[in-house]
């Protein structure tokens, strides 16, 4: 009996079957592989040893060495990665099973797949999972582990540092166990045995989309065809936006519908998802700037025109806050457009020291038929009955509480005077916006004393004013550092810095001010909401 | 139900293309006789702190210039990238506040 028939008689208690004859030795030359991966057109053992070597580590899910392998491994990818040495776990289970175990562990490099009767492992000769193998770019063998064996997995890796000709590469860490046996191969065992062992896919289907990534960090709506092509509602999926800053993915149709999915929204809400997206694309947004920077600024979503009513968007009572699908999800999926497809996640290319929760989703609709004033969307040269979404990079609110005033002099002058803050107490004059969200109530102190918006507006800019001297304090702008000590500064640059919404609840004297994104060069853009 | 039939029930929601990492550029031994592009990004200080790293540079012996972006909050204008490129075999950008 040869060696094999005996590892096979032991791990699965069953006669001799035909299968792996045992792991291909040094100097042979590695097979193609047959695998799944989430790359679209499949991947070539070319391109993984393509650039140097390739490491490919042979796994399976129920297997305790394997998952100690991996675990050990894992975060030592990149860096292999960074210098020519690719790393692939390829696993014996379907691809959901693979990523989800592998982000689990903490497997930084590539994952794939096989599909029962595991022919590459097969020809790989697998009799045991984990099998390492190391192969060069000539597609030589150049050497191969069973199970865990940290010694020689060590000695694996100084060999790959050597193809590619780095220096030391870091190796699995020498802590206990330095050895464990490993399993049987799937492609080893009977096949009814191994189709016995494995997994049901998909045991949860919202826990995978932790697994995938495919979140910021509350649960979501998969993304499924149907939805997907629901949310598309016919609209062409390969058209594209284009490029989303930071990582400059492409924003084709169907990736922005797919995160208009995993937010929530129903397929109705995605022509306002579309505007909203196509104006924080505007070069002149400086969206790279915005998800990038150290500020908590976030892209808040204003909504005018009919398509409030449509959608049943919430322009009353707690605008800004929770219990409204439309504007919780409207926004929501703009921040996923640009944390998923841009890459402006928290932590990796979002640098922001605090953010605010307005970075998970921020959508306000103004409360035109309330408002004494103009809209938004009008004063930017729109028609009243156009729907239009205008996109400001803007800070969390910060609420004012007025119950007292009697004059609108007097109102007009807390809601400006709360704003000396925005940015820093010192930083003056602001050239961004300050969103003001006027509530219905002080609104109407304005319309009883026949108050223009723009009265308002160069009322509270006159308002706020201080003597240079008296902004000196820490960090301050250069237009203070220059004026003389009596010179007054004003808070804004100019009345056009003031934004003035209305929203909110019928009682209730509390309206907001939302301080700025400064720095940026950021314009307030504003696109009208299109049939699909 | 297959890997594949599950994979293909999903729509992703990223740009799943891979781009290849973009080796580092050879380190030099010296900066000696080296022409050296000094960014500045227009950030608070920024300015600063290149006079003292570009002293320190040319003591070494190295050919310096400055060149800026139009703002930090934006990625550098092709021109300024090219500029660089043609002018320089080194360059150094400045973060400060």
């Amino acid at each position: 009996m040869e060696i094999s028939d005996a590892l096979r008689r032991v791990s699965t208690g069953l006669p001799a079957a035909p299968g792996p004859a045992g792991p291909l030795a040094p100097g042979r030359r590695a097979p193609a592989i047959a695998v799944t991966g989430i790359e679209p057109g499949g991947v070539r053992l070319d391109d993984l040893a393509g650039r140097g070597a390739a490491l490919l580590l042979f796994v399976s899910e129920e297997c305790p060495t394997s998952a100690l392998a991996v675990r050990n491994l894992g975060p030592l990818c990149r860096a292999w990665e960074s210098a020519g040495l690719s790393a692939t776990a390829v696993f014996e289970d379907p691809l959901d099973v693979a990523l989800r175990v592998a982000r689990t562990l903490g497997w930084t490099g590539r994952v794939v797949s096989q599909d029962p009767p595991y022919q590459t492992s097969r020809e790989y000769g697998l009799l045991a999972v984990p099998t390492a193998f190391l192969v060069g770019g000539d597609r030589i063998i150049a050497a191969s582990v069973v199970g865990w064996n940290q010694p020689a997995l060590a000695d694996l890796v100084a060999k790959g540092a050597a193809l590619v000709g780095s220096g030391p590469l870091p190796a699995p860490p020498a802590t206990e166990p330095l050895l464990k046996p490993g399993c049987s191969s799937k492609a080893a065992m009977d096949p009814e045995v191994a189709a016995a062992v494995s997994r049901p896919a998909a045991a949860d289907e919202m826990e995978e989309m932790f697994e995938r990534g495919w979140t910021d960090g509350l649960p979501v709506v998969p993304p499924t065809r149907q939805r997907v092509e629901a949310m598309l509602g016919g609209a062409d999926a390969s058209s594209s936006l284009g490029p989303v800053p930071p990582s400059m993915g492409e924003a084709t149709l169907e990736r922005v519908a797919a995160c208009a999915v995993l937010a929530g929204c129903r397929p109705a809400y995605f022509p306002v998802v579309l505007a909203a997206a196509r104006a924080i694309l505007d070069p002149a947004f400086n969206l790279h700037g915005q998800a990038v920077t150290t500020q908590p600024a976030g892209q808040l979503v204003v909504v005018n025109g009919p398509v409030r009513q449509a959608l049943g968007l919430n322009s009353g009572m707690g605008a800004l806050g929770p219990g409204s699908r439309p504007n919780l999800t409207i926004g929501r999926a703009i921040r996923l457009l640009v944390t998923l497809l841009g890459g402006g996640m928290p932590g990796t290319l979002d640098r922001a020291t605090l953010g605010h929760m307005g970075k998970v989703g921020f959508c306000v609709a103004e409360d035109e038929e309330t408002s004494p004033w103009e809209p938004l969307h009008v004063e930017r040269g729109f028609d009243p009955d156009q729907s239009v979404v205008t996109l400001i990079g803007s800070d969390a609110p910060q609420n004012i509480s007025d119950h007292r005033s009697r004059t609108p002099e007097d109102l007009a002058y807390i809601l400006a005077w709360a704003a000396a803050t925005a940015w820093s107490t010192n930083w003056w004059p602001l050239a961004e916006p300050s969103v003001f969200v006027i509530c219905p109530e002080h609104a109407e102190m304005f319309r009883a004393a026949g108050w223009s918006k723009q009265q308002l507006r160069e009322f509270m800019f006159d308002a706020v004013r201080k003597p240079a001297a008296d902004l000196r304090r820490g960090e301050t702008t250069p237009v203070v550092a220059r004026a003389d000590p009596a010179d007054m500064i004003g808070k804004w640059a100019s009345p056009e810095s003031i934004v003035l919404l209305v929203a909110g609840g019928e009682a209730g004297r509390y309206s907001a001010v939302l301080g700025p994104c400064t720095g940026m060069g950021a314009q307030i853009i504003s696109r009208e909401v299109e049939p699909l | 139900m297959t890997a594949d039939d599950t994979v293909r029930d999903y729509i992703s929601p990223f740009d799943e293309r891979v781009r290849p990492a973009e080796p580092l550029a050879v380190r030099p031994d010296s900066v000696a006789s080296a022409r050296i592009a000094l960014l500045d990004i227009t950030k608070n200080r920024g300015t600063e702190f290149l006079d003292r790293v570009e002293s320190q540079l040319q003591a070494a012996g190295a050919d310096t210039f400055r060149i800026a972006k139009e703002i930090f909050s934006k990625p550098a204008a092709p021109a300024v990238i090219d500029e660089i490129a043609a002018r320089s075999d080194l360059a150094v950008e400045a973060l400060a506040d």
